[in-house]
């Protein structure tokens, strides 16, 4: 008898030895071996396994950041919002949520999200102010007055976010009407003016070359050349104006595409002013 | 008598615990191969990660890498593939995984067309005095990486060298008659304008490129013998130059384009009718 | 031994950087491998259908312009698409009036050899990237590429 009882007790251990891939602990274990090697569709696979067994906000944070890591922003939304409000982890995933609607550009969502943050008291309500403000720079929006602007910033942030401000709310912009008047008065000091340097001087030399021909071969009574060179000659110098207003107009679009991807480069540099965290460490 | 058998009952018990720790794994292995084997690649890779990850002693450190990059290269995803057959290289237990492994680095890398990593691991194979008798096989990815860089004619040679592949041989032959040379193509339209392109089978854009030529180099000269010095210049600059210029370019992209033509015919061939092993 | 294992270590490491999960982000079928080189030649585009009054001068004229000139001449825009497509789609875009205009402010940028790689966008090898979209002075229809980004996929 005594050898039996031995016999089952050990059996029972060594047995235990043999991986059963399927139990919810080792399930777990996978998925978090797969979301820290950035492996996050995989990794969310399994943790939706793993809460067929067991209800647990982390794992389904864990779930709704992993979308978030791979830019998911709508699918992180859902999961970010199943979490309950007694989690330990609700107020980080209200913070994470700022940051996709951020990423989605519901900016709406995004203010009412800020106000909601402000009524749980939340630890990170200043973070929260921050993204408020940022967002600002990207929509259309009226924006607030500087100082209001300036104020949920620390010193280090705000000269660079000032900066932001200014280019915002006084943008380098190139006039078109401007450019074309430029380049109607001088060939190519609208390019100029807009900065494309080469394009200029190269309308005013073509400009002044056909003229020139035009008229030396006016000069010369050779009529039909004259003709054909004034023609080409007008040809170029009202071109040369279009352009001009079509450069300016270029620039300006390309100013606030270099704004956009300044103050985008700068939140996703600061990670959206979320405190750090690692569950992989 | 007793303690002996209790003994030997232990050891039993002991032994068929670690068999079942191995049976596990060995099941999780066949399950991920089955996933491969109904080409459900995503899957089986997943399936592939989790045994190795639960596989502390890495029994199936060779196979199970080399499974996951196979799924990879099934998906064309090249760059993963390769990373993966490195990682079975690091885990290869005698010299034949290691040659199983290189060869399949090889011939992603094939696929990849970066070409010159794969003739670097090609070679150093056929150097490796251990793989002498398997120099048939180095020699026919040898081939394969001819064909995806382009050098048809060394291609043809290593094929027919024992008579290593023929149909593989005559086919690379074939296609080395068939390219146009590009240099004659170009030069010959240098010499006369249009050549290049009746050479290419461009009979039409060639005539058209002659008489242009023809035009302004007539209207070129006799501007230049009537002393009208300034048309001269202009014709021959704006116009006859424009067109000789066009002429020899037009004749070298006609032979590059036919020859494209050519080669992508065959490597269709071969990606769709050759029967034999391929990358 | 020990070295070739360190080369393996240190292309694992590059790998590493340049494969990451990211490959597995989405959910992939098996996919046929493509032997065959893509072409790198701009195939011109004939056409004569007429669909507007326009059509029945500007694309006779057009065609004729590729087929005798254009075709013969060699490749010699530097840009993608070149100017005769540039002038077609800026007057089927806006009206002959300002296609026209649009012709002669390119055909300028089209003399001028200088800061090109530092102006525009790569298409394939040989052209740089000056789409009719930038120029109808619709603000709307401005899409920015920075200088240098690749347009077409080069496999």
């Amino acid at each position: 008898m005594k050898i039996f009882i031995i016999q089952i007790i050990i059996s029972t251990v060594v047995l235990a030895q043999s991986v059963d891939f399927n139990s919810p602990e080792n399930i777990k274990l996978f998925a978090d071996y797969l979301f820290c090697d950035h492996d996050y569709l995989r990794a969310i696979d399994e943790y939706e396994k793993y809460l067929n067994f067991f209800d647990n906000d982390t794992i389904r944070f864990k779930i709704a950041l992993a979308f978030s890591l791979m830019d998911e922003h709508t699918n992180a939304l859902k999961n970010f919002n199943k979490l309950s409000e007694a989690s330990q982890l609700y107020q980080l995933s209200q913070i994470e949520e700022l940051k996709s609607f951020f990423k989605l550009k519901l900016f709406p969502q995004l203010s009412s999200k800020v106000s909601e943050i402000h009524n749980l008291k939340s630890e990170y309500s200043l973070s929260a102010d921050k993204i408020l403000s940022i967002s600002y720079l990207l929509n259309n929006y009226s924006i607030p007055a500087e100082k209001l602007f300036l104020a949920p910033f620390n010193d280090q942030e705000k000269p660079i976010v000032q900066n932001f401000y200014l280019r915002k709310t006084n943008p380098d912009y190139k006039s078109e009407i401007l450019a074309g008047v430029y380049s109607a008065i001088i060939p190519g000091l609208g390019k100029i003016y807009t900065e494309n340097y080469s394009d200029g001087i190269t309308a005013f030399l073509i400009t002044g070359i056909f003229s020139y021909l035009a008229y030396t071969n006016f000069e010369h009574r050779h009529l039909t050349r004259a003709w054909i060179f004034t023609v080409a000659g007008a040809g170029f110098y009202a071109g040369n104006i279009y352009g001009s207003v079509a450069s300016a107009q270029i620039f300006n679009v390309k100013i606030n595409f270099d704004f956009i991807n300044d103050v985008n480069s700068f939140i996703e540099a600061k990670n959206y002013f979320i405190p750090e965290y690692d569950f992989c460490k | 008598m007793i303690s002996v058998n209790r003994k030997i009952f232990v050891i039993l018990i002991v032994l068929s615990g670690y068999c079942s720790a191995q049976n596990s794994l060995k099941d999780q292995f066949d399950f991920a191969k089955s996933l491969f084997d109904q080409e459900k690649y995503f899957d089986a890779i997943t399936e592939f990660k989790r045994l190795l990850f639960f596989d502390k002693e890495n029994l199936y450190g060779f196979d199970a890498n080399l499974m996951i990059g196979l799924s990879y290269k099934a998906g064309a995803k090249y760059n993963d593939a390769l990373k993966y057959f490195s990682l079975s290289e690091m885990h290869t237990k005698n010299d034949e995984q290691f040659f199983n492994a290189s060869i399949l680095s090889a011939r992603t890398n094939i696929l990849r067309r970066t070409t010159l990593q794969s003739e670097k691991i090609l070679n150093s194979l056929l150097a490796n005095s251990k793989y002498d008798n398997r120099k048939k096989e180095i020699k026919y990815w040898l081939g394969w990486n001819y064909i995806f860089s382009n050098q048809w004619e060394e291609a043809s040679e290593i094929f027919s060298e024992e008579n290593l592949d023929t149909t593989l041989a005559d086919i690379c032959k074939s296609v080395v008659d068939d390219l146009y040379n590009e240099n004659f193509a170009k030069y010959s339209s240098y010499i006369f304008p249009g050549f290049g392109q009746f050479y290419t089978g461009e009979y039409l854009n060639g005539l058209i490129s002659l008489g242009w030529n023809v035009l302004f180099g007539y209207l070129t000269i006799n501007s230049f013998a009537e002393e009208r010095v300034f048309d001269g210049i202009m014709i021959a600059n704006f116009l006859w130059l424009r067109f000789y210029g066009g002429n020899t370019r037009n004749a070298e992209k006609f032979a590059k384009e036919k020859n494209l033509i050519v080669t992508n015919n065959a490597l269709d061939w071969l990606q769709y009718n050759f029967k034999g092993s391929k990358p | 031994m020990i070295i070739n294992k360190l080369k393996l270590l240190l292309l694992i490491f590059l790998f590493s950087i340049i494969a990451h999960s990211q490959t597995d982000w989405v959910r992939w079928e098996k996919s046929d491998p493509d032997y065959k080189i893509p072409s790198e030649t701009i195939k011109r585009q004939y056409d004569l259908s007429i669909q507007s009054i326009g059509d029945v001068v500007l694309k006779p004229v057009i065609n004729a312009y590729w087929f005798f000139i254009s075709d013969v001449d060699g490749d010699n825009c530097p840009f993608y698409p070149s100017c005769s497509s540039f002038l077609f789609t800026s007057i089927k875009q806006t009206n002959i009036f300002q296609g026209t205009l649009m012709f002669f402010d390119r055909f300028t940028r089209d003399t001028n050899i200088f800061e090109r790689s530092s102006h525009y966008p790569f298409y394939g090898k040989h052209h740089f990237y000056d789409p009719v979209y930038l120029y109808t002075l619709d603000e709307d229809l401005i899409k920015i590429i920075p200088a240098g980004t690749q347009v077409k996929k080069i496999k």
